[in-house]
């Protein structure tokens, strides 16, 4: 095993992190209780895994989106990779200072100011308090903390809070720089200004790791994605495939969830394109035909949207339908498809209108996945975030 | 789909993962991450987080003595009323017998000692469990917030010393010329206590209930150490089993001894101590460092 990686470099083989499955409330009685139990021969402690045979090498300079559904283990591999945590088992070598915001405020100690907890926190990353002046002027202007900069950070808003965090942990200059989901506390100006701050060091040349579930910003950020699931690797690849994977596995999860007892049910639905041929084009009309089945007489209103792995729609669009019980067959033409190539999901709903303003027949849900052919998007400056892919006809002029 | 996730991991240990690649149910044994301590870098992380300890004992202290006055009554007030006490109590009603001493003098001695003992023990107990959401954020090697409470605590046996100087003026005795024999002495009384409090600041993250603990050891420690009587009072054959058990039992009589007595210290009960507080120390060190590895699983 050699030492000699250059500084920046993440390098974990073979990790294992479990924690207690078993209800803990550290209370010297319940240890008791519990080495009264093993000696009376039952099961003495119940272990789960958090993370199974974690192999990662991420090389000074690269950018990695950290991503997966809650409780995949993202911020216990962070912390462990921050030496807050050990493994149970493996390797864990990380070169040089990290900086790493885990949870906002994090490194942020709650009963100092902000200038003292900028100078604690760079003392923490081994940096003299010299080195820390130099760069105190920035880490403020970054932050826009103003006058706050002198009161006790637990007086700080969550924001603020987060402000201070970021803006120290990516000006001390750390050769890695973790950081965990905390951006979305901060307003939209903000955000935009972390994600440009991150590109800026990892530019620089500084390693990032960066999870989050906000996945254009993982993606306007990283160039390698890894997708956590249940505490191993399902992917590491490039961030565009892992982002894929996990969104259709996004997508996969949240058709499995049955509705039943709904008044109305989807049973049927069809994506087709011009002359009802099966491809889809980008620019040229769609037709989507659903229909209803149900008991249900009355008006009610229809609605149809599409995303692109997350639940939030790029575009929706409605329609009053009136019901007469039986089946109900509704089409929607869209003359122009507005989506870029890709696979999208189609979602629908449908609720009443009338006495129960609002009831659920039908709720929303994701009917099913298609695929679009035609132009792929133009890829936007690195740390730009597209809301949602868009196609816009346009033209060029010179 | 919010719920449905949680629990899904133990059924499927040694099974397809979900990549389709095998996960092993278990990491290979020769992996399993075992603490290896090496005193140069473990030394070097302390000089490194020096900053930290002075920023984590500054804070304690400014908050504090943020109105002066009441703030330093805070640090003298206690050994104070305790010595009057013991003034009244072991001397009048119980007749100690310390020689040409003022038995004032005498406590007083003893009481400063005990005072930093149980400032460091109660707060040094409670300096990880108070910390625990900044040591789940941020690595430092956390043996630097029980330094923190120790170096809070000095300052105030600082104050306490100020103090005693002021007896002697009242008394109208000096110190004796045999006072740098405290320093070894004060050593051996650091080495203790940071053992001591090693021990149960990590103790506490574990067991939380040991908290309740300390005012029984507090209240029962002040009068089974030497504090308001002489070591002698302890029978004879039981004094080194004692003195290695306690250390301070050793250091506050040494400190009397150099200090009012003009005496060096008895060289077999400070070598007895010594050996016991670097016991207390090493041992304590290192039982913290192992289950160090575990508070953020705990926090
Ligand atoms: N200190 C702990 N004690 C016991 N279990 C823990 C502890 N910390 C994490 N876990 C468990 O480990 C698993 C992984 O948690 P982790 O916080 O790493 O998830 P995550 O991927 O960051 O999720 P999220 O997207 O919600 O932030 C979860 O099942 C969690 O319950
Ligand atoms: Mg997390």
């Amino acid at each position: 095993m050699s030492r000699d990686y250059p500084l920046g470099t993440i390098r974990t083989q073979q990790v294992w992190k479990r924690f207690r499955a078993d209800q803990q409330r550290m209370l010297l009685r319940d240890r008791v209780e519990q080495a009264a139990r093993r000696l009376r021969g039952d099961r003495g402690e119940d272990w789960r895994w958090a993370l199974r045979d974690i192999d990662l090498h991420i090389e000074p300079g690269e950018s990695v989106g950290l991503i997966g559904s809650n409780g995949s283990g993202k911020s216990t591999l962070l912390k462990m990779l921050t030496r807050v945590m050990y493994p149970y088992a493996g390797i864990i070598d990380v070169r040089g200072r990290i900086g790493a915001l885990i949870e906002i405020r994090a490194g942020i100690h709650p009963d100092l100011t902000g200038r003292e907890n900028i100078y604690l926190f760079g003392a923490l990353l081994g940096l003299k308090r010299r080195e820390v002046a130099g760069r105190f002027d920035d880490i403020v202007e970054f932050a826009r903390l103003g006058g706050a900069i002198d009161r006790q950070v637990k007086f700080y808003s969550s924001g603020m809070q987060m402000r201070l965090g970021f803006a120290v942990a990516a000006y001390l200059e750390p050769h890695v720089l973790l950081v965990d989901e905390v951006l979305a506390v901060g307003d939209a100006v903000f955000q935009q200004r972390c994600l440009d701050r991150m590109r800026e060091v990892a530019e620089q040349g500084t390693t990032i790791v960066f999870v989050s579930h906000d996945l254009p910003a993982v993606q306007s950020i990283c160039r390698r994605g890894v997708w956590l699931e249940q505490g191993t690797v399902r992917v590491d690849a490039g961030i565009k495939d892992a982002l894929a994977g996990y969104r259709d596995s996004i997508e996969a999860q949240s058709e499995a969830t049955a509705r039943v007892g709904e008044p109305l049910a989807l049973l049927k639905y069809e994506v087709r394109g011009e002359d009802g041929e099966e491809n889809l084009h980008t620019d040229e009309p769609v037709t989507v035909e659903l229909t209803l089945g149900g008991d249900y007489r009355g008006d009610a209103t229809l609605h149809l949207g599409v995303s692109e792995g997350t639940s939030s729609p790029i575009f929706q669009i409605s329609h009053e339908i009136r019901l007469t019980g039986g089946d109900h067959r509704v089409a929607c033409v869209i003359p122009r498809l507005p989506l870029p190539r890709g696979r999208y999901t189609l979602w629908t709903g449908v609720y009443s209108i009338g006495k129960t303003d609002g009831g659920t027949l039908m709720s929303w849900h994701s009917a099913g996945q298609f695929d679009v052919f035609g132009p792929m998007l133009d890829t936007p400056p690195r740390a730009v975030v597209l809301a949602a892919p868009v196609f816009v006809p346009h033209q060029w002029e010179e | 789909m919010g719920g449905q996730r949680a629990q899904v991991i133990d059924d499927r240990e040694g099974q397809q993962a979900p990549g389709g690649v095998t996960i092993p149910a278990g990491p290979p044994p020769e992996l399993v991450f075992k603490r290896r301590l090496r005193p140069v870098q473990v030394a070097h992380e302390l000089w490194a987080a020096r900053e930290l300890v002075r920023a984590l004992a500054e804070r304690d202290l400014r908050a504090r003595y943020k109105q002066a006055v009441l703030g330093f009554a805070w640090a003298v007030l206690t050994p104070l009323a305790l010595c009057a006490i013991f003034t009244l109590v072991f001397h009048r009603a119980v007749k100690i017998e310390t020689g040409a001493v003022p038995y004032t003098l005498f406590a007083y001695v003893g009481l400063i000692v005990w005072q930093f003992f149980s400032n460091t023990m109660n707060q040094g107990a409670l300096s990880l469990a108070n910390n625990l959401s900044l040591l789940n954020k941020v690595y430092c090697p956390r043996e630097v917030f029980p330094l923190a409470t120790m170096l809070v605590a000095t300052v105030d046996m600082a104050i306490g010393v100020g103090v005693l100087g002021l007896m002697f003026l009242v008394f109208w005795t000096a110190p004796a010329a045999t006072f740098l024999w405290a320093l070894p002495l004060l050593v051996i009384q650091f080495a203790f206590t940071y053992g001591i409090a090693l021990i149960l600041s990590v103790a506490v993250v574990y067991l939380r209930d040991v908290r309740h603990l300390l005012p029984i050891i507090t209240q029962m420690g002040v009068f089974a150490t030497p504090v308001a009587y002489p070591l002698a009072k302890i029978p004879h054959r039981l004094q080194e089993i004692y003195v290695g058990v306690n250390p301070l039992g050793a250091v506050i009589e040494g400190y009397r001894k150099a200090l009012l007595y003009g005496e060096a210290p008895d060289g077999r009960m400070t070598l007895i101590a010594a050996a016991s507080s670097l016991v207390f120390l090493v041992g304590g060190y290192l039982f913290f460092k192992k289950l160090e590895t575990g508070i953020a699983d705990v926090a």
